[in-house]
């Protein structure tokens, strides 16, 4: 970049901060409504990122990885990576079929059997974690036969059977083999289902708490980033909110004249 | 009144919150936040390796959610040039994350006297679908499955990669992502190899790995941007999770001061109803 253009080179990184700023403005175009600059800025987005991908895909994986060893170093044999995944396009031909079939059918094999290694690995281990003291005790201490156990408090014993309470009660809401008429069971199907409800309301606040940091990054971003950079450090972030200040105070302007038309 | 409040314009709301949002950037209020078990376990992990351990670290996220996961990851990589340990960086999720980790660590290398192909390397992006394969093949050979670095040098020639040869040689494997892309991870490396293996992500995604978290399968994790300033507060930085926190917090405000106004105002138009329809029969 800096033979084709030296200026270019110099004013990248403003450019990048300027461009940046304008979509950020151009994708929160939406909060006042649908507009063809958001779809613009959507697409140029969605391109983007698809585009970036496709490139990646290439010079990152396929040209080191296959194009250079089979063209440039002779590993000949990985041509059969290419026609195994050709053989998946015979399902488009009624007599060839068959092809297409042996292939899936080999790949389906290969997945099935590293399911049971996924189990192993990732739910296996959470089942007899699952199992906590719900009395407490002291330390036991390390002997050549059995490992130390830490001492459990009143408190975490109390931790640990809350857990199991809830793990039990959320486990028998999801009895569904038979009726869940006995009172015990009934209860505690209920018990699990506030339990569920909880969770989902906690699940559900960390979302709102997530979006709200990607809003926090981009006001960051427009104060202190792009904000600086045209401004300076010190008024840069100033000018920005007085900007953002202006830029909301017109909209909501806008929002109430229309409502006003409406009542009228 | 209350009607105007049960039907205040959106957007009226949306002003306030991005207020809400940009004017703590401008008061400096000093808040301790007390870092949560998880905060705090990832970092009693990463205090206790010893210089030149090798950490095999996950950039799976792009810049969706950069708001949360570039925190995280600056506050990990700060971590571990501090403490000296040698790291790889990889991303499976999403290309974008190859570039936006190497720029995290171009940015601090020079604090910390560090040396790219000597005291760290980027492995750069493989394909998401493929990520269990690699991970699988990483396990028994490291060299021959990570091949070549972004610039195209073979790992295998790197001063960074010296006395690594499989997964059992990684002293911690450390994942930010705001995808699942972890879960592969514990299945096909961290479990096999018995390797401690730690997680970033974001807010939305946490709630499913606390029973990994839990049942020790994650030795530690940050949650969210909450999280990332957590750890800055442990680092004693202030970095941009701390810049953001005050914000989140007003932001925080506003939106349950929002809740309990809309509900408010609801209960008090149903008893208003309910009153005028008792003083009508």
């Amino acid at each position: 970049m800096t033979e084709f253009s030296p200026w270019l080179a110099r004013a990248t990184p403003h450019l990048i901060l300027w461009i940046g700023a304008l979509c950020t403005l151009g994708m929160y175009s939406v909060l006042y409504r649908e507009n063809r600059l958001y779809r613009l800025f959507e697409h140029i987005f969605l391109g983007l990122a698809t585009g970036y991908g496709v490139a990646l895909a290439w010079t990152d994986v396929l040209l080191p990885l296959w194009w250079k060893p089979l063209w440039n170093k002779g590993e000949w044999w990985l041509i059969f990576p290419l026609v195994v995944g050709l053989c998946y396009y015979l399902v488009y031909f009624p007599k060839l079929r068959w092809i297409s079939r042996l292939v899936i059918g080999f790949f389906l094999g290969i997945t099935a059997g590293r399911a049971f290694q996924v189990f192993a690995n990732d739910t296996w281990p959470q089942i007899p974690a699952s199992f906590k003291p719900v009395l407490p005790h002291a330390a036991i201490a390390k002997t050549a036969a059995s490992p130390a156990i830490p001492a459990l408090s009143g408190a975490d014993a109390l931790n640990n059977a809350l857990f199991m309470v809830i793990l039990v009660c959320v486990m028998s809401y999801f009895f569904f083999s038979f009726p869940q008429k006995h009172p015990v069971l009934k209860g505690s199907a209920k018990l699990g289902r506030w339990m569920l409800m909880f969770t989902f309301g906690a699940i559900f606040g960390s979302t709102v708490m997530a979006r709200l940091a990607l809003l926090t990054d981009r006001i960051d971003f427009l104060l202190n980033d792009f904000g600086a950079d045209v401004g300076g450090s010190v008024w840069g972030p100033k000018i920005m909110l007085a900007l953002l200040i202006v830029i909301m105070a017109v909209v909501l302007t806008l929002v109430a004249r229309k409502a006003d038309i409406v009542e009228e | 009144m209350l009607k105007v409040m049960q039907n205040l314009d959106r957007r009226y709301l949306y002003a306030l919150l991005i207020l809400a949002v940009a004017l703590p950037f401008f008061f400096n209020v000093p808040m301790t936040v007390p870092a949560t078990q998880s905060t705090e376990s990832l970092y009693d992990k990463i205090e206790s390796l010893p210089a030149g351990s090798f950490v095999l670290f996950g950039g799976d996220w792009s810049a969706g959610t950069r708001g949360e996961n570039r925190p995280q990851s600056e506050v990990l990589i700060r971590h571990m040039m501090r403490k000296k340990l040698r790291f790889a960086l990889i991303a499976f999720a999403d290309p974008q994350g190859k570039t936006l980790m190497q720029d995290i660590a171009v940015q601090f290398q020079s604090q910390y006297g560090y040396r790219e192909g000597v005291d760290w390397v980027n492995w750069g992006w493989r394909v998401a679908s493929g990520q269990e394969n690699f991970l699988k093949a990483l396990a028994q050979d490291v060299l021959t499955t990570a091949g070549t670095d972004i610039h195209g040098a073979q790992v295998a020639t790197l001063p960074v990669m010296q006395g690594i040869r499989t997964g059992r040689d990684f002293s911690l494997i450390i994942d930010v992502t705001g995808t699942a892309s972890y879960q592969a991870y514990i299945q096909f490396l961290q479990g096999p190899c018995k390797v401690p293996m730690a997680l970033g992500t974001t807010a939305v995604m946490a709630p499913e790995a606390f029973n990994y978290l839990d049942s020790g399968q994650l030795s530690g994790m940050l949650n969210g941007v909450q999280g990332a300033y957590e750890y800055e507060q442990k680092l004693g930085i202030e970095g941009r999770a701390t810049r953001a926190g005050l914000s989140l917090s007003f932001a925080h405000l506003l939106i349950i001061g929002m809740i309990l106004l809309g509900n408010g105002a609801m209960l008090m138009e149903r008893r208003q109803q309910k009153r005028a329809s008792g003083d009508r029969s």
